[in-house]
């Protein structure tokens, strides 16, 4: 077997008192599609900081296609193929939406680097790609609040990444706006870039992703397939608090 | 189309500047032709291409990328001490040319040095660390005495107004080009980007620290050569004339009220209030300060995107407008 693109291993993270992450391990394998979720401040984003080194560690390793990413820079991080969003999307607001996407594909992972000219080809085929057609020339503050969230996948995706962090991208969508970023979704999977998505809502990951990991309190409470993991007990109390799980054991009457 | 009628005017400007002050010189006069320029305004003129370089170098680190130096002054001095101490026969002695040579050198430098831990300083914390650098720098300066301490340095004196305009001229001329060139090139689309939002450029692989280390030594080099020519124009440098916090604060207010971030704005903006300074200079020193002051209040009101935006017609002067431009500069 070969060594998989992502490892972490006992990732850890405080904020004073407040450990974020607590031993965080998993793997992701090239060209993979895992969810990852978790209920509120279970330190889903924070997780993704760490994998983009926005923040650095307090324990444990992440490797990202064998290299230790504690030892690089944010933009090598980058470069060697991990693209991201941001939950709380962060625009370059005095630029246009291409110009925002071509800032990708200039700089972006290695595979990218495009200079000026052509980097503004390849963000209007991204913007295509994602289902911005047709409003590239709009300014950010012209852009619908989903549009806005299409617009943080397309500028990480014209980085060409080898896998690809999207936090919470679907959140606040109505259920159309959904089934047609889960399209998106799915597309840039079959181009063969491995994705590991967040969602609080759960329901989101359960059609797309065939493995999910569980976060709770910075802690993987566990990881498998989706329909075994959301019918544990352990994950409807995690996400519905103790007395709903009660009352779901209570009621099949094995409690 | 508008890129077009932009390249007619730049070219047009560039040639009556280029040519008008020769009218000036004795062969011109020879010829019969009217002089067009007396010395003063010749002066004048120099001065304002020197605002050009100072703001436009200032709009580099500043305006594209978002890092509002309010120290950009001590590079200006570092470039005139240079050339003054190579130049000043009791010193160097050496020729002007290989004088002006080290202008751009020596505050670039001094830039990379102190560049690393000024700019892990963002917003104001920024602004200030620079101005105490700056005024440090001064201080520093003013008690070395083999730089002339608070007398200062005398590069020999050159009596030709006219080289050292075209000096001044060619500067921002560079200054201009060299604008030009970073905003088409990658290094500007990052320096945007990086203004725009520091992390969101990181992690899209924009390398930060070493873009805005590029970025502050470029300004810094181009500060550095309008002080060199000031140096050798002047013949005369010590603190009070090359290091003047004023200096900072004026390049700051050409640039906003032309309009930071774009090649024109801090052109405009440089020639405008500089031109308008130097007709006010008759009267009183304390209403030129007013009439700056207010004239950047009316600017960060109603056009927080300069006068430049204004010209090109992005911008109107309209309530509804005055309205949107508020929210977006008090997010
Ligand atoms: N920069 C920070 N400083 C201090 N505490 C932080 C910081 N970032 C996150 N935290 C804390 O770490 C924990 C995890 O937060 P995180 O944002 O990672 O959660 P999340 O799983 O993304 O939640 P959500 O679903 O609400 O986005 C929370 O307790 C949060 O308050
Ligand atoms: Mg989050």
């Amino acid at each position: 077997m070969s060594a998989p693109l992502l490892a972490l291993s006992a990732v850890t993270k405080r904020f004073g008192g407040v450990t974020a992450l607590d031993h965080v391990s998993f793997d992701l394998a090239e060209g993979e599609l895992v969810g990852l979720i978790g209920p509120n401040g279970a330190g889903k984003t924070t997780l993704l900081n760490c994998l983009s080194r926005l923040y650095r560690l307090d324990g444990g390793s992440i490797r990202f296609s064998g290299m230790d990413i504690a030892k690089l820079g944010r933009h090598e991080v980058a470069r060697l193929g991990v693209g991201r969003t941001f939950q709380v999307v962060r625009p370059f607001r005095s630029m246009t939406a291409r110009e925002n996407v071509a800032i990708g594909a200039l700089f972006g992972s290695d595979r990218a680097r495009l200079p000026p000219r052509e980097a503004f080809r390849v963000a209007d085929e991204v913007i295509d790609l994602v289902g911005l057609g047709g409003r590239g020339h709009l300014l950010v503050d012209e852009l619908t609040v989903p549009d806005r969230r299409h617009l943080e996948v397309a500028r990480a995706l014209a980085t060409r990444p080898r896998l690809l962090l999207l936090d919470e991208v679907m959140a606040g969508l109505n259920p159309s706006e959904v089934a047609e970023a889960l399209e998106v979704v799915k597309r840039i999977h079959a181009s063969g870039i491995a994705i590991l998505v967040i969602e609080h809502v759960m329901q989101v990951i359960v059609g797309i992703c065939p493995r999910v990991v569980v976060l709770h309190f910075g802690k993987v409470l566990l990881e498998g397939d989706p329909s075994t993991v959301l019918k544990d007990p352990r994950v409807v109390e995690a996400y519905l608090g103790e007395r709903y799980a009660r009352r779901v054991r209570g009621s099949r009457g094995d409690g | 189309m508008r890129s077009r009628v932009l390249g007619v005017v730049t070219v047009a400007a560039v040639a009556l500047f280029t040519l008008l002050p020769l009218t000036t010189t004795d062969p011109a006069r020879a010829m019969g032709l009217p002089a067009l320029l007396d010395r003063s305004q010749l002066r004048g003129l120099t001065t304002i291409s020197m605002f050009v370089v100072l703001t436009s170098a200032w709009n580099i680190i500043g305006g594209l990328a978002g890092y509002p130096s309010f120290g950009n002054v001590a590079f200006f001095g570092l470039g005139a001490y240079a050339t003054a101490l190579l130049t000043d026969p009791d010193h160097g002695h050496l020729p002007l040319g290989v004088g002006l040579l080290a202008s751009p050198l020596v505050p670039a430098v001094v830039a990379l040095v102190v560049g690393f831990p000024l700019l892990r300083l963002r917003g104001h914390y920024f602004s200030i660390a620079t101005l105490g650098t700056a005024i440090a720098f001064g201080e520093v300066i003013n008690n070395m005495d083999f730089l002339g301490g608070a007398t200062g340095l005398f590069p020999p004196i050159i009596r030709s107004d006219l080289l050292f305009y075209y000096l001044m001229f060619g500067a921002a001329a560079l200054t201009v080009g060299v604008t030009w060139w970073i905003m088409r090139s990658r290094l500007g689309h990052g320096l945007v980007a990086i203004r725009e939002n520091e992390e969101a450029a990181a992690v899209l692989g924009v390398d930060t620290t070493r873009y805005k280390i590029i970025a502050f030594v470029v300004a810094a080099a181009l500060t550095g050569l309008a002080g060199g020519v000031f140096a050798g124009w002047n013949s005369f440098v010590n603190r009070d004339n090359v290091f003047p916090v004023d200096y900072s604060v004026q390049m700051i207010l050409m640039a906003v009220i032309g309009g930071s971030g774009t090649i024109s704005g801090p052109v405009v903006g440089a020639v405008g209030l500089e031109a308008l300074i130097q007709l006010l200079a008759g009267g009183s020193g304390v209403y030129t300060q007013i009439l700056l002051g207010v004239l950047l209040a009316v600017t960060v009101i109603f056009l927080p995107r300069g006068v430049i935006d204004f010209v090109i017609g992005r911008s109107r002067l309209t309530l509804a407008h005055f309205r949107r431009s508020l929210r977006q500069t008090s997010v």
